[in-house]
């Protein structure tokens, strides 16, 4: 029982610890608009791409509402892949705590779940006011009333844990370079043009399109539009029912993990038996 | 003993501070790495966006076009902007303000050398992206382009200049506004998209970033078809006025703001 008090008392310390760390730079307002400003620009790149070529002609709202929806439940995978691999190599370099916790009672994965959550929440923000704002100003067809919630949050905690577990061991990986600056967004990009996020795979090259089908986030792209834009969503597997997707994301997310957790693990002895984890790195 | 003169002290600072940015433009890997797919891999994304479209193929040109110029503006905001509180953060900007010379040519040492390492990566992403996706240029537009390319990236690391000495007032929200001068500036110079789409009022307001201007004018002279946001001659002079202008008000900017900053002891103060 006191084991698993001192777990959840060090999970709360992270989460806590990540939402101080993210956003007690500013005031709140502030930290909205910062949170919103990058993925609403995004969308409207976007929205401004899709009407150049389009024309603005009538019935384009579901191919638009296809792009936003991507772009506004991005901002999970950038702030919980591309912030918590950082925040791992922060951890070391810039604010060098991370040799204490390692040392301390909970566990390395219950302190990064909880600095993940911390990111997860920052997103869950922007990813409401970016489908808010462009619902209204696009008059996208999303209805509250109409979306499927129970499709929508399984999805969505499924692919939410794959992209912890990649974030984990991408940032464990990290901890082999004295300067990985730059290195989450790198990796979140990659992921993107791979996800399903702005454009189908089927445009993608064979490789590439066969990767992406073994990503976890196309299924979750496909979960979402569909369970908020019900029949008018533009589907990326047609001739798969929403059950087949979410079986099809379960199956990845589980071959995301255990993959992730070999990658962590591997990592994590490579960084202790190499002395990495309270190397002095560049900051 | 002679000492020397105050030119040659400026000439030499300047060299001095583009000299590591030079050297390290290929000797840290790992930054040569980020520099280097972060823009490209965004180009691809919008790359296939396009496509998914069934764009014209001149399209697939304006991204990659504003691909070449992201890396510029990264490195703007990366190592000119903030360069300063890095600085700060170091320890280095208290050993600047002791040194015999001025702030002002450590800034236009950092801009050289940032605009040859920008330099380097936008060359990667333009020959990658266009031989990946097949895309062409006229030959005839390619000289002009240059030079209006040449100007552009001037009246940028002016911009540059002043947002650094701006930024010597930020202490961790820094790191944040930096970030938040990623996607929206984007959208507002039309990086993935003709200016032009973006309207008089919006595309005006977007134009006070030399990269609107610049980037138009370029996609006009090597791009056929492009629409027209407004004609080449007013883009070129438009620059030409924030060359001046952002030099201008980057060398007040910056001795109002190191005065200030000793004022509140900013110089010194270690922020992270």
């Amino acid at each position: 029982m006191s084991e698993t008090i001192a777990q959840w008392r060090g999970f709360k310390a992270a989460t806590r610890l990540g939402w101080e760390i993210s956003s007690n730079w500013t005031q709140p307002l502030i930290f909205v608009i910062y949170s919103v400003v990058r993925p609403l620009s995004a969308a409207f790149i976007l929205v401004v791409m899709y009407r150049v070529i389009s024309g603005g002609a009538p019935g384009t709202a579901a191919y638009l509402a296809f792009l936003v929806s991507g772009v506004a439940f991005w901002s999970f995978v950038q702030y919980g892949f591309a912030g918590l691999s950082n925040g791992i190599v922060e951890d070391r370099g810039e604010y060098k705590m991370l040799k204490y916790v390692y040392t301390s009672p909970a566990y390395f994965y219950v302190y990064l779940l909880g600095r993940g959550l911390a990111q997860l929440g920052s997103a869950l923000a922007s990813t409401v006011i970016v489908l808010v704002v462009a619902t209204i100003a696009l008059g996208l067809p999303i209805d509250p009333l109409h979306v499927n919630y129970p499709l929508l949050l399984v999805g969505s905690f499924l692919a939410l844990l794959a992209v912890i577990g990649m974030a984990m061991a991408f940032g464990l990986l990290l901890l082999q370079a004295v300067d990985a600056h730059g290195y989450g967004e790198l990796g979140a990009g990659v992921l993107y043009v791979i996800s399903g996020a702005i454009f189908p795979i089927s445009v993608l090259p064979g490789l590439l399109a066969t990767l992406a089908s073994l990503s976890p986030l196309v299924y979750w792209m496909e979960i979402i539009r569909r369970s908020l834009l019900g029949t008018s969503a533009v589907r990326m597997f047609p001739a798969l029912s929403d059950g087949d997707v979410l079986l099809r994301l379960l199956v990845t997310t589980v071959a995301t993990l255990i993959a992730a957790h070999l990658v962590f693990t591997w990592a994590d002895r490579l960084a202790r038996k190499k002395g990495l984890i309270d190397m002095e790195s560049n900051w | 003993m002679t000492h020397p003169s105050a030119v040659r002290i400026f000439l030499k600072t300047i060299v001095a501070r583009s000299y590591p940015r030079i050297v390290a433009s290929f000797r840290n890997k790992t930054w040569v790495i980020t520099e280097t797919l972060l823009p490209l891999i965004g180009t691809i994304a919008m790359i296939y966006v396009y496509r998914a479209l069934h764009a014209p193929a001149r399209y697939l040109g304006f991204v990659v076009l504003g691909g070449v110029l992201l890396a510029f503006w990264q490195n703007v905001i990366w190592a000119m902007a903030t360069q300063f509180f890095w600085d700060r953060g170091a320890g280095n900007l208290e050993l600047f303000a002791m040194a015999p010379t001025s702030l002002a040519a450590i800034l236009l040492g950092m801009a050289f050398g940032g605009a040859y390492v920008s330099l380097t990566r936008s060359v990667a992403v333009l020959v990658v992206a266009s031989l990946l996706f097949g895309v062409s240029y006229s030959a005839a537009g390619l000289l002009p382009a240059l030079g209006i390319f040449v100007l552009t990236i001037c009246a940028l690391y002016c911009l540059g200049m002043l947002l650094a000495s701006l930024f010597l007032f930020y202490q961790r929200e820094a790191w944040q506004l930096a970030d938040a001068l990623q996607e929206p500036i984007y959208f507002l110079s039309g990086f993935y998209f003709p200016v032009r789409s973006l309207g008089a009022v919006v595309g005006g307001v977007g134009s006070l970033i030399p990269l609107t201007l610049g980037l138009d004018a370029i996609r006009q002279l090597v791009l056929p078809g492009t629409p027209q946001f407004i004609p080449i001659r007013w883009e070129l002079l438009a620059i030409v006025v924030q060359i001046a202008g952002y030099a201008v008000l980057s060398q007040v900017s910056l001795r109002f703001l190191e005065r200030r900053a000793r004022q509140d002891a900013r110089l010194i103060l270690r922020s992270t």
